[in-house]
């Protein structure tokens, strides 16, 4: 593609990114990435959660240093150790999250961390008068004397992007700058996008919103497992198009088939409140059935109880108050372990904190949990065997991609991580399974292959309890929904009505039918 | 999977063995400097290899120092840092010395009053490091702290005890304080080794059975798996049904039990009495040691034998003009440059494997591949 | 502690290294019948060794001086912490395999090792500083009457004390020590038999450090002297430094101990608050072994150093106890001629 441009005469590319790789431990973020934004356009850059977006810009931003690859800026390669370094050769980031101090006015947190001198003397003068230049040639409209406070997200936004061409960025890098925005809001900002790509300025633009990036990108470059996968126009792309590229098929729905719900209660908690160390009640007076073969989904915006009543149904945290039943017996005062000896399954959400042993193999790992039970234990003593036998076939069941089951947990994706985990959940015949966030940053691949598990727990009548912040996720995969709201169950909903924003404004407590 | 194994083996052992010759170096630099050629050293050490006494005194140290090790291990393994061994043990030997030299047992048959003097080592042992446990378990206090502070408690403990009017007499016609001491039928008899003076420790065995079955609770038991998950991710532990707090008590007492077996190859086979030259800081070699041999029951074994030849191979270099400091600053300079190799080996293994779980799974697609 | 045995190695290791240097090994030659002119001296010294500005240093002088008139050749090989007796054991060993065929033992620590050890070098000549308990025909026990010296100075301390108030301070709290409080108890009863005697140690054994810590024997004098004690008796080795300066600062009184303090160059800043000093002549002792040896005149069993055969006493350095001077040495004739007996124990 470079080779095209030049023969055309055009400009050297604004950045240029080639074989970008990144490794953290469990995950390969960045693998092989090629990147080539032209000058003067909006390059949008797009993929799901977790695709390696988020990384690869910040390792153009300095924050980060890639294991392997190079970077060019304007054709001439470059290293950078630090922001600093990337400030420098004219690359500046506009956050996701904004890093203004509220108390300060619009100047100073512009001129914060360069200030003009005249001397000793900081030169505010030159500095508004440069900051009032900047503004009116993009447009921004931004009042160099107003305090931050007072500013709306918009315009704060717009701060943001000041702060960078201040310090003389030529390519500015927006991090899902849409996310925060109403949709006027977001008008707006593409018409500044459009300004500073007149002034023949650089954008490249972060997002997983499809609609907005066709209407706004000049080029599209499409980001799937840490990996470039297409680079494409967007005359050329639908926006059903772009989706099945970005997760690489035909997309997956969560949905149920025909129900399997009973009558038969196997999970129950009345009354369930948690009380925290200082005394407030995160966990409220919570009740709720779940049958054999019934998915049970939990919506809620996170910290709203969700943890503390999956700890509290696994024995992890004391109740304040209040019983759980499992098929009918009192197991309120039960341990872990014996809750997990009476069939309950459990898909921790943090991943890396409570569902595996890093350091351990995968064999370990299959153990974990399952300490007392076959195919793990005789008696007081480990039955390395036997587990190991069953690693083995959790991991061709359940498609774990792994060379072996003596290598580390660490070594592996988070997808297949997690697909370790719903197979050692799913073994030693579970009546319970509670599952938070299970689908959380793991690939499409595994997505669906987690989804289907789900279905299978529910066609073998297994009572699943489902917490996620995926409302399609839980709209599809949920026999009964309920929203948590401030520790409370606020609302029931029936999935096949719901729509995502009923639900989301009820999480919200907006919408809640008093 | 042989590929791994073969890896694993040869990383396991470039982080002690470069620590090792890396610590060589640093000595070797340091003698120079000072004026003596090191040549001199290696010569004096080999010159130590060769007597028997000195081996046979190197392989009891080495008894001590591995029993104190597992001690350490043992709570190292959950991120447990029993720095209290070192109080436990003295406490321990010197209440058993007590029980073993009283009058009272002289008419017990041999066998089982060595064996009460060594159960009640391992209570004594475990009770004082179970104050740690209970303190951390109830009122949340970090075991570090607790038991340097029992450490101290238990040096004046043992001051208090050691005194004629409590468990102690004066030793006659020295200015040495013990115990009663322990008449032939509790003590356990050294292995003579041909052209040693030294006998090997009897209890030598006792360090032997300890590791080995220190090796099956970690690698074959329940409990083991526990203790490593717990040590590994405590998190993932207690979302597995695994009671911290109760693992906290029962490693600690474990601990606690093995460090009271410390004193005992010295107690029974030597010095038969708990007295002022009672050998004190043991502990702090087994957490060396431990470090060194990565609480590996093998691991742990070589880092005694070569602590313990370090330690009484000092006396050689002492007598052929080496400064025996010598021996100290090796030492020092392998713990530290061992732990350091670890975390480095540490975080190349992980990248190795990740590296070849991506080559073994096949990377990821490349564009071309996509697009066509 | 073992960062503290590692530092204190590679101090010990600056200083020392001079005198690793300069001697010279011998190997070769079996244990012979010393003659005169063919002495070997071996010496194992106690935990801390040479320099240590207390007991071992005492035992060095003697060595010294022996060095310097006699020409001999010498091999001086030290402790370390938390070593056990095998390792002792060892020691001598290694000095009797290499050809010392006079070897002294600095230290009660080393009687069990010595008494394995003698019995295998029948032609060795040995000494045991501070013990009895090991005995043997090749074995001279060199033991010190510490209590009769600290009795001497108690006196002293009593008739020099105007509030009636004064205190003992001991480096490690062993029955060795015990003996000096007991001795010093003693003296300052037999003149004020209402005066008050504050004692405090400053670490408990296995912890030694108490003699090598001023900073301990300052904290626990100025104790002391906030209690009212006008004198303080320091048996602290090289923590009678920290005593010295806490009774200089307050202006009172200290006493020394081993050695005639008043006269060390590391004291003189305080030399003037040290009235006097337990003296303990390790050096004269370890002197008269070497030349019993030397002269064909070793005998084996107990040689007793206490105010009658001497070796002990106090010092008079500085003329600070002048005036009483012939009060002290009444006390003195009444202990020689068996009057008084002065305890050692509690």
């Amino acid at each position: 593609m470079s080779t095209e441009s030049a023969a055309g005469g055009d400009p050297a590319p604004a950045v240029e990114l080639s074989g970008i790789t990144k490794r953290f431990p469990g995950v390969v973020a960045n693998s092989d990435v090629d990147i080539t934004v032209r000058a003067g356009t909006v390059h949008a850059l797009v993929g799901e959660n977790g695709a390696g977006k988020s990384t690869l810009m910040k390792i153009l931003y300095g924050m980060q240093r890639p294991d392997d690859g190079t970077i060019a800026v304007a054709g001439e390669p470059v290293s950078f150790a630090s922001p600093a370094d990337a400030i420098r050769a004219g690359i500046g980031m506009v956050h996701q999250h904004f890093m203004l101090a509220d108390n300060l006015t619009v100047l100073e947190n512009v001129v914060l961390g360069s200030e003009p001198r005249a001397g000793v003397r900081l030169d505010f003068a030159a500095a508004r008068a440069r900051v009032r230049e900047i503004s009116d040639a993009y447009g921004l409209g931004v009042e160099p004397d107003r305090l931050v406070d007072d500013l709306g997200v918009g315009e704060r936004q717009r701060v943001e992007i000041l702060k960078v061409l201040y310090r003389g960025a030529r390519t500015l890098i927006l991090d899902e700058p849409t996310a925060v925005l109403v949709p006027q809001e977001v008008d707006e900002l593409f018409g500044n996008l459009r300004d500073l790509k007149a002034e023949g300025l650089t954008i490249l633009f972060i997002s997983h919103k499809l609609d907005e990036v066709l209407a706004v990108a000049d080029d599209i470059t499409v980001m799937r497992r840490g990996t470039t996968v297409a680079s494409v126009s967007p005359r050329e792309v639908t926006a059903r198009k772009l989706a099945e590229l970005m997760v690489g098929s035909a997309l997956p729905v969560p949905e149920l088939r025909e129900s399997t719900v009973t009558d038969r209660p196997v999970l129950a908690a009345s009354g369930l409140t948690v009380t925290s160390a200082d005394g407030r009640k995160v966990l409220d007076d919570v009740s709720f059935t779940i049958h054999a073969g019934e998915v049970l989904g939990i919506a809620g915006v996170e910290g709203n109880g969700q943890a503390e009543l999956v700890e509290a149904l696994m024995g992890i945290r004391v109740p304040s108050a209040g019983s759980v039943h499992l098929a009918g017996a009192d197991i309120t005062r039960l341990s872990t372990k014996r809750r997990r000896e009476a069939g309950m399954g459990y898909i921790p959400e943090d991943r890396h904190r409570q569902g595996v042993l890093l350091e351990a193999s995968l064999w370990e790992n299959r153990v974990l949990g399952h300490q007392t039970r076959k195919p793990n234990a005789r008696g007081p003593l480990l039955d390395r065997r036997g587990a190991k036998a069953d690693t083995q076939r959790i991991v061709e069941q359940y498609d774990v991609r792994t060379p072996g089951i003596d290598v580390h947990a660490a070594a592996l994706s988070g997808g297949n991580q997690q697909k370790l985990i719903v197979g050692r959940e799913m073994s030693g015949n579970p009546v319970v399974l509670i599952a938070a966030h299970p689908t959380r940053g793991v690939d499409v691949g595994a997505q669906a292959a987690i989804w289907e598990h789900i279905r299978r727990a529910r066609a073998e009548r297994l009572a699943v309890l489902l917490i996620s912040a995926d409302l399609d996720e839980l709209i599809g995969m949920s026999d009964t929904l309920a929203v948590i709201l401030r520790g409370r169950l606020v609302a029931d909903h029936d999935p096949s009505t719901v729509t995502p924003e009923q639900l989301g404004s009820a999480m919200t407590g907006a919408g809640r039918e008093s | 999977m042989g590929r791994f194994s073969v890896r694993s083996v040869l990383l396991g052992l470039v982080a002690p063995v470069g620590a090792l010759v890396f610590a060589a170096l640093v000595c070797a630099l340091i003698l120079a400097l000072t004026g003596n050629p090191p040549l001199d050293t290696v010569d004096a050490m080999a010159t130590a290899a060769q007597r028997p006494r000195t081996l046979v005194n190197s392989l009891n140290s080495a008894t001590q120092y591995y029993l104190a090790a597992v001690a350490v291990a043992i709570g190292f393994k959950m991120k447990l840092f029993n720095i209290g061994v070192d109080g436990q043990y003295r406490l321990a030997a010197m209440l058993s010395a007590a029980l073993a030299g009283a009058a009272f047992m002289d008419g017990v048959p041999p066998f089982l009053r060595v064996a009460m003097t060594i159960v009640a080592a391992m209570l004594v042992g475990a009770a004082w490091s179970g104050l740690a446990a209970l303190l951390k378990v109830t009122r949340g206090v970090s075991e570090v702290i607790s038991t340097i502070m029992l450490n101290a408690i238990a040096t004046y403990l043992v001051s208090y005890l050691l005194n004629p009017a409590r468990l102690a007499e004066n030793v006659p016609g020295s200015n040495n304080i013990g115990t009663r001491p322990i008449t032939e039928g509790g003590q356990v008899p050294g292995i003579d080794y041909p052209g040693s003076t030294s006998k090997i420790f009897g209890l030598v065995f006792l360090a032997v059975l300890v590791g080995v079955v220190y090796w099956f609770v970690l690698s074959r038991t329940r409990f083991g798996f526990e203790l490593k998950a717990t040590g590994l991710s405590e998190s993932a532990a207690v979302a597995s049904g695994v009671s911290v707090q109760k693992m906290v008590v029962w490693s600690m007492l474990l601990s606690g039990a093995v460090a009271g077996l410390v004193g005992m190859p010295q107690l029974l086979g030597s010095s038969h009495s708990y007295s002022l030259d009672f050998p004190p800081g043991l502990g702090f070699i087994g957490i060396a040691v431990a470090l060194l041999g990565r609480n590996h029951p093998v691991g742990m074994a070589v880092a005694a034998l070569l602590w313990g030849f370090l330690d009484n191979a000092a006396n050689a270099l002492d007598v052929s003009g080496v400064p025996r400091e010598i021996v100290l600053i090796m030492q020092g300079v392998i713990v530290l440059s061992v732990v350091v190799a670890y975390e480095l080996v540490r975080r190349y293994r992980v990248r190795a494997e990740q590296r070849d779980v991506g080559r073994a799974l096949g990377r990821t697609k490349t564009l071309e591949e996509v697009s066509a | 502690m073992r960062g503290v045995r590692l530092t204190a190695g590679l101090v010990a290791l600056g200083l020392g290294l001079a005198a690793c240097g300069s001697d010279t090994a011998a190997p070769g030659g079996g244990p012979g019948t010393p003659a005169a002119s063919s002495i070997k001296l071996g010496l194992a010294y106690d935990i801390g060794g040479r320099g240590d500005q207390s007991f071992n240093d005492s035992a060095a002088r003697g060595l010294d001086k022996a060095e310097a008139e006699f020409g001999i050749d010498i091999k001086e090989l030290e402790a370390a912490a938390g070593e056990t007796d095998a390792q002792k054991e060892d020691r001598l060993r290694q000095l009797a395999e290499g050809g010392y065929n006079t070897i002294i033992a600095v230290g009660f620590a080393y009687a069990p090792a010595l008494k394995k050890a003698a019995a295998d070098y029948p032609d060795v000549k040995f000494a045991l500083i501070d013990s009895e308990d090991a005995q043997g025909p090749n074995i001279a026990n060199l033991v010190f009457a510490e209590q009769e010296g600290s009795f001497l100075v108690g006196v002293a301390a009593a008739l020099k004390s105007q509030t009636g108030n004064v205190g003992f301070v001991g480096g490690v709290n062993t029955p060795l020590i015990q003996k000096f409080e007991v001795g010093y108890t003693a003296g300052v009863k037999a003149v004020k038999p209402d005066a008050t005697v504050q004692v405090k140690y400053l670490t408990q054994p296995p912890d030694f450090t108490g003699f090598n810590d001023p900073a301990k024997g300052e904290t626990a004098a100025k104790g002391m002297f906030d209690a009212g004690a006008d004198v303080v008796y320091a048996a602290a080795g090289g923590s009678g430094n920290g005593v010295f300066k806490a009774a200089k600062a307050n202006g009172r009184l200290g006493i020394g101990v081993d050695s005639d303090q008043y006269n060390l160059p590391a004291l003189a800043d305080v030399r003037d608050v040290i009235i006097t000093s337990m003296v303990k002549e390790v050096d004269v002792a370890v002197y008269d072994f070497v030349t019993s040896v030397k002269n064909d005149k070793f005998t084996a069993g107990s040689h007793v150093y206490d105010l009658k055969a001497g070796g002990i006493g106090y010092a008079t350095s500085g003329g600070k106890i002048d005036d009483i001077q012939g009060k002290i040495d009444e006390y003195k004739a009444k202990i020689v001629a068996g009057e008084i007996k002065v305890p050692a124990q509690k």
